[in-house]
Formats: C-alpha cells, sequence, structure tokens
C-alpha cells in the first residue's frame, strides 16, 4: 500500500506523525494549562475554598496517581519493545496501559458517585465546578487515549505500524503529566 | 525512531513512585511551605522526569522544545493578565461585590475550618452541601410576599387571599389614613407582638418568632413603598 506523501516526507528532520502529536500535546498545554491556571487564580482569591477542598481524597487521589505512573511505565515498555520490532510484547504492554486506564476510571467512577451522593456537585460552589470540569477534560482524554490504544495494540500484535506505539505512548504521557499536576492542585492543597 | 539509548525506564518509574509517597506524606508534617514544597515542588520534579524521559523531549530537536515552550509562555500571559483581577476582590475603583459576598458566605457555612484547613492533614467532613448557606441580608420585600401578603395583599391593598373572612379588614397601606395615625415603633410592635398590643384586631398575628425588631423595622420601611403620595 502507498503512504501519504505527509507521512513520509519531513521538512524538519522529525517524523511527522510525532511532530504531530506534539502540536496537539503544544495545544493542550494551552488548554489545560488555561484551565488550571484560572483554578490557581480562583483558589487563592477565595480563601473558602479550602474547606470544600478538604473534602477530596488523598488517599484516591495517590491511587490514582499510582495507576497512571504504571500506566506510563507499562506504555513506554511497549514503545522500547517495539523499537525491538517485537510488536506482540508492544502489544501486551499496550494492553497493561489500556488497563490502567479502566482501573483509572472505575476508581474515578466510585469517587464521584460517593461525592456527589453528597451533595458535592458541579454547581455546588467555585471549588467543585473546577474539580469537575478539570478531572472531567482529563477523563475523557483517558478515555480518548484507551480507545486509540485499542487500535494500535491490535495492528501491533500483528507486527504492522510499529511506530505508532511511541506516538500513542506520547500522547498518553501527557494525560500523565496532567494528572500529575491536577493531584495537588485537587488533593493535596487543603 | 529515536537512535538514543534508552535511559533506565525501571529506575525513573521507582523514583517516580517514591516522590509520589513523599507528596502524600508532606502535607502530615503540617508545615504549610513543607507542603506546598512536596506537592508542587515535586509535581514539576515528575513532570519533567516523564516529560524527558517517558516522552523523549531531551533527545528531540530545538524546533519540538520552542513549540511547547510557547505554549507554556501563553499559559503564563494568561495566567499574569487575569490574575491580578482575579486574585484580589478590591483595586483602585473597583469592587467585585460577588467575590466578596461568596467568600463570606463560603467562610460563614465552614466557620473556622477555612482558615485552619491549609495547614491541617486531609480531614474527613461530615457532608454539608454548600445550599445551607446562611441568608447574606434580611430580604423585607421577600418576608412581605411570603408572610404579610396572605392577608393584607401582594400590593398591599388589604385584598390578600385570606383577607375575604376576616373582620375586621387587613389594613390597607395604600390608604392615606392607616399612615395619619402610624408610628414606626407602633408598627413593629404589631408585628412583632400582633394586632391587639396595639389595640387592633387580634386576627393579626404575633411575628415576633420570625422577626427581631430590626427586620420588623426594615419591614416597616418596606410598607411605607405602598403608602399613597403626598
Amino acid at each position: 500500500m502507498q503512504k501519504p506523501l505527509a507521512t513520509t516526507r519531513s521538512a524538519t528532520g522529525i517524523p511527522t506523525s510525532r511532530l504531530a502529536v506534539w502540536w496537539v500535546l503544544a495545544s493542550e498545554v494551552v488548554i489545560f494549562g488555561g484551565l488550571l491556571a484560572s483554578y490557581v487564580m480562583h483558589r487563592i482569591g477565595h480563601p473558602e475554598w479550602a474547606a470544600a477542598a478538604s473534602v477530596t481524597n488523598t488517599w484516591i487521589g495517590a491511587f490514582n496517581t499510582l495507576v497512571l505512573l504504571t500506566s506510563s511505565f507499562t506504555a513506554v515498555l511497549a514503545h522500547q519493545a517495539a523499537e525491538h520490532g517485537d510488536g506482540k510484547l508492544a502489544a501486551r504492554y499496550l494492553t497493561f496501559t489500556i488497563g490502567g486506564a479502566v482501573t483509572f476510571l472505575m476508581v474515578k467512577a466510585f469517587e464521584w458517585t460517593e461525592e456527589i451522593t453528597h451533595g458535592y456537585t458541579i454547581t455546588a460552589n467555585g471549588f467543585w465546578s473546577f474539580y469537575y470540569t478539570a478531572a472531567g477534560l482529563h477523563a475523557l482524554h483517558v478515555i480518548a487515549g484507551a480507545i486509540i490504544m485499542g487500535f494500535v495494540a491490535r495492528d501491533a500484535a500483528k507486527g504492522r505500524e510499529l511506530h505508532r506505539v511511541e506516538i500513542i505512548g506520547i500522547y498518553w504521557h501527557f494525560v500523565d503529566v496532567v494528572w500529575i499536576f491536577l493531584f495537588p492542585l485537587l488533593y493535596i492543597a487543603k | 525512531m529515536s537512535e538514543h539509548n534508552h535511559p533506565n525506564y525501571k529506575k525513573i518509574y521507582f523514583t517516580l513512585v517514591g516522590l509520589l509517597v513523599v507528596s502524600v506524606a508532606g502535607p502530615f508534617l503540617g508545615v504549610v511551605w513543607v507542603t506546598l514544597i512536596t506537592a508542587f515542588g515535586i509535581a514539576l520534579v515528575k513532570a519533567n522526569m516523564v516529560v524527558q524521559n517517558f516522552m523523549h523531549l531531551r533527545w528531540e530537536k530545538g524546533l519540538m522544545k520552542w513549540m511547547l515552550a510557547s505554549s507554556l509562555v501563553l499559559m503564563f500571559l494568561l495566567f499574569a493578565g487575569v490574575a491580578p483581577d482575579v486574585m484580589r476582590h478590591t483595586g483602585s475603583g473597583w469592587v467585585n461585590d460577588a467575590a466578596i459576598a461568596a467568600t463570606e458566605r463560603g467562610i460563614e457555612v465552614h466557620g473556622e475550618e477555612a482558615e485552619h484547613a491549609t495547614e491541617s492533614e486531609p480531614v474527613e467532613e461530615t457532608p454539608e452541601p454548600e445550599v445551607a448557606a446562611t441568608p447574606a441580608a434580611f430580604d423585607a420585600a421577600g418576608a412581605f410576599a411570603t408572610v404579610c401578603s396572605t392577608c393584607h395583599g401582594a400590593s398591599g391593598q388589604g385584598d390578600g387571599p385570606g383577607s375575604a373572612a376576616l373582620d375586621p379588614r387587613p389594613a390597607n397601606f395604600g390608604d392615606a389614613a392607616f399612615w395619619a395615625d402610624k408610628s414606626d415603633e407602633e408598627l413593629v410592635r404589631a408585628i412583632r407582638e400582633g394586632g391587639a398590643a396595639v389595640g387592633k384586631s387580634p386576627l393579626m398575628p404575633a411575628w415576633g418568632s420570625l422577626y427581631d425588631e430590626e427586620q420588623a423595622a426594615q419591614i416597616v420601611e418596606y410598607l411605607k413603598a405602598f403608602r399613597p403620595a403626598g
């Protein structure tokens, strides 16, 4: 099959797919950065939010951080396997990573159910609005990443399109990095 | 694919987990600046480790770094431009009433907690939905609409739904004659102690359990809006 021109030529010397995912991430930095910067300035202006923040469960947040760090670790191992041409192993590591994504989302679902049934809804106050918006946007990225990873893993298992393992990995590490900041902002800073 | 040697991923992963433990443990010392460092300082270190080693940014071309740097600059520009107005609630020539009211309401609801929470370890708080916030100011118009208007009528003409069966009729605040011989004190007393207390109809109940002296006086001020001009 002939490859489209865009995937083969590279004026920058950087593979086009990798350049593309970095462009995506550069715009994501502005999306999440803008959201989190707004949260920080409001949080500083509203000392009363500390009381709302003290309701969030640090242990759940820490557990989910561990889950994402681990899934990032398996994603980078998948990349390493793909570089060695071992598509099957890469697919297996990617499946672990998807497992991490699913675990993360299930924990989130229980956590939110608990909070919402206690009256801490997105409209309860400014803190909770940011809490659900920021963590919700992040969760959407987790869902999207897990789905794309499923396709990449399916191909990788057959030894096809192995370069994609690195690309989805870079995206996944970014999702991890966003959570690395969300965790102290929403769970630790009481 | 990249030609560089892979870093020791396992070592980086365990360092990241170790840093996570430190960031969770930090707040237990109960010192604000320690918490800030273990929370946000470590978040920066962790994020940098992931970006450099897992995302391989350190082996990317300069172009890529400039691209990301410009995104970060935009983020800081947003913060620098907006934060001064958001973080403070007053400035030269402006006051953000809504933000001040929200802060006061929040602190009333949570009491002292808010001030101490910054330096305490994670506290399990009994659920207390924000909706239970204390009303900011007494609403005389609202009080009239819910309580008085039943008999005195929405426009104070003494023609509320409850007035039909009453004899004598409820007072008509739109009648100049009503205002001819009434002092504020007398009206406050009528509201709080009932009609009988001021020699009027005993059918006017005493509302002293609902409204204190000050609030009753505000209702009286509100009643004056019905008074005919002149």
